[in-house]
């Protein structure tokens, strides 16, 4: 099951990959991150991104988000190797859950030149509800949520318009089962 | 201001090391665990015992924890004493032995400034523990220390480190006993205790099915207690099925009983690795599907249906795909599908796998192990064997350093008994061996320790003798000298053209020599005629000592699958002249 967005997407931008987000639930204590990200590069899998905060302060958990790739059975085995971690409660395979949702926050500021880019960059703006976070002169930024997809698909549209400077901050995907 | 309820950190420790009934720890001091060392010259009920090398120490901890099924404690200092137990904390992990190491750290305030002989303690051991912990505040030091010893031997044991830094060495608290602490169920992770029906009754469905089952039983099995020997005897004899047992798992089946097909694998018995290759029914007992045990992968047993009793979740189709398997503890399980088979009456003892057994028999004719001791020369094989003659009488414990010898002695002698055999296979550490005795020796004072060495290896541990004199230890080493690294020799000899490269081992002591000099005895046999008086000179003496054992130099280990190779294309002996199929592609395996 991939996960649903948040936010609509305007097209069907899911592909079939071997993509997929990793959901650790840990106890927040010195080197659980270092723990995590050794046992990826010890072992050769890859992070291709990494969110982690504090979740429940009253309980000290944190809840960490991976990205990464792999075939199933690699997957099944980091997992595997995830849950032997000491302060690791559980990490679970969100694509492995019947309902999972996932987003990701992107801010994007964008330089431009004339009007017409404007026009093209406000109007993908509005397609895709991107909230304006700061506008002046020939500057603007964007803050957009939803799938990792979903703001590929932004940001392969904004490419398409010549001439602009983009510049931009991604936090990785995270995600929750329902 | 002092309060009476309130304990140094070491003192701390020790009441912890006291409340988990340790009476022996292997050290070396060093300037950031002079506290601990002040607590423990005031005591009585720890022994401490004081290595040559930290290395000593760690390789001491796991021979005491594989020979006494307890958990092995060390102590070492910040720096260089924490770094020179890194290779034995990786060997601990790989071989799963639950050990528990203090090292001293530099006071809390000059952790990150480079102090001197200040490093990264749990960041150099993250990969190579089961566990780490820097304890910053003395008020979570008990609590800690019971965590440790939980963690290391629960589940799938392993190496837990403690590193304490000085100031909290001195800083004071009050002392939490093991019964007050409640430990929190994910961070120990023990493994399940209710045993799967399923799995059982599925297992017992397909025994009954199957023509050609085999038992495949490795160091899980050990690790989960004498009791799980017992059952795996009970099922092997209830079911008439062949079970054979990897270098770990040797000990927990006798090995000179008729359903034994000895140790499979690299170097193991022809009729272990051809029945692997043939069954139809594979039972895994705790074993992890190692590449020296499997061979070429996509050729491993490719028509059986592989079942997997393992604690580790992650051993679980890592390597090898199962068609079933449970996480819950072996000897629960195994309990279980003895006390299923007997409780529902089903009669397995008509199904005698005749056909199977006839196919093994035919395989056995083969005699994989087979000699030939001329008259002069010792033969390496010939030494073990008649080691095993002259000492299976005793309740002997065996220790291995790496290489050739280790194989032999695996394929060689015989173990009866569960914990025996102390060696180190995952890692494949060199020098092992003989600290390993000293603490085999700790934990079985009465028992005979023998550690079958290579003259390489044992030089790589060379100053534990001093250990053992001190503490009058009478562990043996037999040393099978042959002047050259055997195992890298053999490798070289098939795979590199006998292009020796570096394999030679120039400028040997006199071992004699060398054992007089640490007070320890030295006995040498350079021909066949005084082997057997070496042998029992060795073990009738109550001290250390050294056996210089003058072996062929030019003897390889077979049989042997060659890396790349799958378990029915094993080269037999020298004289085979079969060549493996992957040769060039074998080269680049290890």
């Amino acid at each position: 099951m991939s996960s649903t967005s948040v936010y609509p997407t305007p097209i069907n931008a899911f592909k079939q990959s071997k993509r997929s987000v990793l959901s650790v639930i840990v106890d927040n204590e010195p080197g659980i991150l270092a723990r995590i990200v050794g046992l990826f590069s010890g072992r050769g899998y890859n992070i291709e991104a990494l969110n982690v905060t504090v979740v429940d302060i009253k309980n000290n958990l944190s809840r960490i988000t991976i990205e990464t790739l792999g075939e199933e059975k690699v997957i099944s085995q980091i997992i595997a190797q995830l849950e032997k971690l000491v302060p690791v409660h559980s990490a679970t395979n969100l694509a492995n859950l019947s309902e999972s949702y996932e987003a990701e926050i992107c801010l994007v500021k964008i330089e431009f030149d004339n009007n017409e880019q404007d026009q093209k960059i406000l109007n993908f703006a509005d397609i895709y509800r991107s909230r304006t976070v700061q506008k002046r002169q020939n500057i603007v930024v964007y803050e957009i949520s939803g799938t990792s997809e979903r703001i590929n698909k932004f940001l392969d549209d904004l490419n398409t318009i010549g001439g602009i400077k983009v510049e931009l901050v991604r936090s990785g995907p995270i995600g929750l089962g329902t | 201001m002092d309060n009476e309820n309130e304990f140094t950190g070491a003192d701390i420790l020790l009441k912890a090391l006291k409340d988990q009934e340790v009476d022996t720890i292997f050290g070396y001091p060093g300037g950031a665990v002079l506290p601990i060392y002040d607590a423990i010259f005031g005591q009585n009920f720890l022994k401490h015992v004081l290595v040559r090398q930290e290395a000593g120490a760690v390789h001491a901890a796991e021979g005491y924890a594989r020979s006494s099924g307890k958990v092995g404690v060390l102590l070492v200092t910040s720096g260089p004493g924490v770094t020179n137990v890194v290779t034995g904390l990786t060997d601990a992990l790989m071989d799963s032995i639950p050990i528990v190491c203090i090292s001293g750290q530099v006071p809390s305030h000059l952790i990150g400034t480079d102090a001197f002989q200040e490093c990264d303690t749990t960041g150099i051991t993250r990969p190579c523990t089961k566990h780490n912990y820097l304890v910053k505040d003395v008020s979570k030091l008990s609590e800690t220390i019971h965590e440790a010893f939980k963690i290391a031997s629960s589940g799938r044991p392993g190496p837990v480190l403690i590193d304490i830094p000085k100031d909290v060495q001195f800083a004071k608290s009050k002392y939490i006993p093991k019964k007050d602490i409640s430990f929190r169920e994910h961070r120990i992770k023990a493994g399940s205790k209710n045993v799967d029906k399923n799995f059982v009754q599925e297992l017992v469905n397909h025994i009954k099915k199957s023509e050609r089952p085999i038992f495949y039983v490795g160091g899980g099995c050990l690790n989960s207690g004498p009791q799980a020997s017992q059952e795996i005897i009970k099922l092997v004899n209830k079911t008439n099925i062949p079970i054979t047992t990897t270098l770990h798992g040797l000990g927990c089946f006798p090995g000179e009983d008729k359903s034994s097909l000895g140790m499979l694998g690299m170097h193991g018995n022809y009729e272990a690795n051809l029945a692997m290759n043939k069954c139809d029914l594979m039972i895994n007992v705790g074993a992890r599907f190692d590449d020296r045990v499997t061979g070429r992968l996509d050729a491993f047993s490719p028509d059986s249906v592989k079942f997997h009793i393992d604690i580790d979740q992650s051993s679980i189709n890592k390597n090898v795909k199962v068609d079933f398997h449970t996480n819950t503890d072996i000897t629960l399980t195994l309990k279980e599908i003895n006390s299923f088979i007997e409780s529902n009456n089903i009669e397995l003892e008509k199904k005698d796998y005749t056909n199977w057994w006839s196919q093994i028999n035919d395989w056995r004719k083969k005699e994989c192990l087979h000699y030939e001791q001329g008259e002069e020369t010792i033969k390496p094989q010939h030494a073990i064997s008649r080691l095993y003659d002259l000492t299976s009488q005793k309740d002997t414990f065996i220790t291995t350093e790496v290489g050739q010898h280790q194989m032999w002695a695996a394929q060689y002698y015989k173990f009866s008994k569960p914990n025996r055999w102390i060696t180190s296979g995952g890692l494949g550490t060199m020098g092992f061996g003989m600290p390993a005795a000293v603490g085999a020796q700790m934990a079985n004072p009465d028992s005979l320790v023998i550690d079958i060495a290579g003259e390489a290896s044992f030089l790589m541990n060379v100053q534990e003798i001093a250990t053992a004199v001190q503490y009058k230890l009478p562990i043996k080493i037999f040393i099978l000298n042959n002047e050259y690294m055997g195992m890298v020799r053999q490798w070289q000899e098939l795979l590199h053209g006998s292009r020796y490269s570096e394999s030679y081992v120039d400028a040997l002591p006199d071992f004699k020599k060398l054992a007089e000099s640490f007070n320890a005895v030295g006995v040498r046999a350079k021909n066949i005629s005084e082997l057997d008086d070496a042998i029992n000179e060795m073990v009738s003496i109550d001290r250390p000592v050294i056996a210089d054992i003058w072996v062929d130099k030019k003897e390889n280990c077979f049989p042997m699958i060659p890396s790349g190779a799958a378990h029915h294309e094993m080269l037999l002996s020298k004289y085979d002249k079969e060549k493996p199929e992957n040769q060039e592609k074998g080269k680049v395996l290890v």
